[in-house]
């Protein structure tokens, strides 16, 4: 792990609300996983003081990917970066998704759930795994490449949750294992999908974080404990961002 | 020479740069030498695990950061068991622990715990998390209380026991006479203010708990008025904290009266932030070839 302030080497806008940032992080890349996240800010800003947890979007060579959207203040700061100006790159932070080989996988992105199962994607192919990705989104803005697109207001394909799709695409189907991020609700949905059919569900988590490297305990996220009698709370930062959906206290 | 050298009662520090309870663990390793700290104060601990408060615990808001962590530890048993032998392994500085309770009986049987184990320098003891609703404040705000709880803690220990103060009373000077009168041997402060924080649009608390503590910059000009006025009262060696980021900063807490001080929220803006207030601090009374200790409580008014 490495706090470093390193030249944006592109910025590249997807729409008004969604751009990806690349910087060269050199030698660090090679062991950088799906489901890691980057905490990013801008050097030159006194506020906001926080980084905010980006997950890695996409990996070639020494260069990383990071796609981000706009929701606050620090994230707007990151959309005005240009090309050669300096950021405050601190990571890889936390765990990844466990990438097993010749299974039937199944992705499910809800918005800016999208990007870490972008690098997922390429590391399950690569392990000679088959996949199958639905994503959704509010509306058409939301809507990234993938097999299967659903839009809250029609926008784009199929009107409704993607989860409705899980729902469907599991009707016909028998896949190994299912991958999620993106919000808590739809997450929750697809565990009770998941639990229905029998399949083993990893998501990733997004929480308000301060330190980013399980020192602070802010980032809490409710956890069975002691073989589901207790109950406690875990790091998204350290622990996570990824963990069996049946360990979460949804 | 070592400009740095600073006592903490009986204790010798190499330097006076510690880190605030609750905003730092051996996780910094990854970012600098953790032996080059002053010393190294833990998380704080209780008798019984906690789980903590529930979520959302963070929120950055103007100048500063609110917090609702509830003092999540493992419990004394399982920071002897798991966190401790880690430390004094990782660790040659002072271990400092730092503990609280619900009842003084708590605060008793940790501190007798504690006590058969090797390897801690001093103790911080928390009678001012405003995080918990037993634990810590309770304490913190009445004299009385923080006399009686000292004076039953004193005769088990012959190591340092340092009262970690909490602004968030009337006359915080009356609190750290009591401590100085019940024997305590040193005093951090301040602890996190009171702090809450809305969303103008839906009316929602920012923090599950409503109300939690307020750190970072927008607390050191607070923190500096508090430890001038402690420094005043009493003759107890201080740890000045609140809102430290930089070696600046630390200057203004020693000028009010702190011979330490401890860097906290600063740690999550500047993983490096203690060795940058440490190396900064080194420059500076090189290049005005004086020491720490020429300008404790030498504030000019």
């Amino acid at each position: 792990m490495f706090n470093r302030i390193l030249k944006i080497k592109d910025i590249q806008h997807l729409n008004d609300y969604y751009f990806v940032l690349c910087v060269d992080i050199g030698e660090p890349a090679r062991e950088v996983k799906p489901g890691q996240f980057f905490e990013l800010k801008r050097p030159d800003q006194l506020f906001p003081m926080l980084r905010k947890p980006i997950s890695v979007y996409d990996i070639q060579g020494s260069m990383v990917f990071l796609m981000v959207k706009q929701v606050g203040k620090g994230t707007e700061l990151l959309a005005q970066m240009q090309p050669g100006r300096d950021l405050d790159v601190l990571g890889p932070c936390g765990n990844s998704f466990p990438v097993n080989s010749g299974q039937k996988a199944v992705l499910v992105s809800g918005g800016i759930g999208y990007p870490p199962l972008f690098l997922l994607k390429q590391e399950l192919g690569k392990a000679d795994n088959s996949v199958y990705w639905l994503h959704g989104g509010r509306s058409r803005i939301d809507i990234f490449h993938a097999d299967e697109i659903w839009t809250d207001d029609g926008s784009a394909r199929h009107q409704g949750f993607v989860t409705e799709g899980l729902f469907k695409y599991l009707e016909h189907n028998q896949p190994d294992i299912i991958y999620a991020c993106g919000p808590r609700q739809m997450l929750k949905t697809c565990h009770q999908v998941a639990i229905q059919y029998d399949i083993p569900l990893y998501v990733s988590l997004e929480e308000y974080m301060a330190c980013g490297i399980g020192v602070c305990h802010g980032c809490a996220v409710k956890v069975k404990s002691d073989n589901g009698i207790g109950v406690t709370y875990k790091t998204v930062c350290k622990d996570g961002p990824v963990f069996n959906a049946d360990e979460i206290i949804w | 020479m070592n400009r740095m050298l600073t006592k903490l009662g009986k204790l010798h520090l190499q330097n006076p740069v510690t880190v605030a309870s609750g905003t730092f663990g051996p996780e910094y390793g990854e970012f600098f030498d953790l032996n080059r700290l002053g010393a190294y104060v833990t998380k704080t601990i209780t008798l019984h695990p906690k789980i903590g408060n529930p979520p959302p615990r963070l929120y950055e808001t103007e100048a500063g950061l609110l917090n609702s962590i509830g003092l999540q530890n493992p419990g004394v048993d399982g920071f002897i068991s798991k966190d401790l032998p880690l430390l004094k392994e990782k660790l040659s500085i002072p271990i400092i622990v730092s503990f609280s309770g619900g009842t003084i009986e708590e605060f008793v049987n940790i501190l007798q715990q504690l006590e058969k184990q090797d390897g801690i320098a001093a103790y911080e003891v928390n009678i001012s998390c405003p995080n918990v609703e037993k634990e810590g404040i309770a304490f913190g705000v009445d004299a009385l209380v923080v006399y009686e709880l000292i004076r039953r803690l004193r005769p088990l220990t012959s190591k340092e026991l340092i009262i970690k103060l909490t602004p968030n009373v009337t006359d915080i000077a009356g609190i750290a006479r009591a401590a100085e009168d019940s024997e305590a041997d040193a005093l951090a402060l301040i602890n996190t203010l009171q702090g809450m924080a809305i969303d103008p649009l839906t009316g929602q608390s920012r923090i599950k708990m409503g109300i939690c503590g307020y750190s970072g910059t927008g607390i050191k000009p607070l923190a500096l008025a508090n430890v001038f006025k402690v420094a005043k009262a009493v003759q107890l060696p201080i740890i000045g904290m609140g809102g430290i980021c930089t070696w600046q900063d630390a200057m203004e807490f020693f000028y009010a009266g702190a011979g330490s001080i401890a860097v906290g929220t600063g740690n999550f803006i500047n993983p490096r932030a203690c060795m940058d207030v440490l190396e900064g601090l080194e420059k500076h009374l090189s290049y005005k070839e004086i020491t720490l200790q020429d300008i404790i409580g030498k504030v000019s008014l």
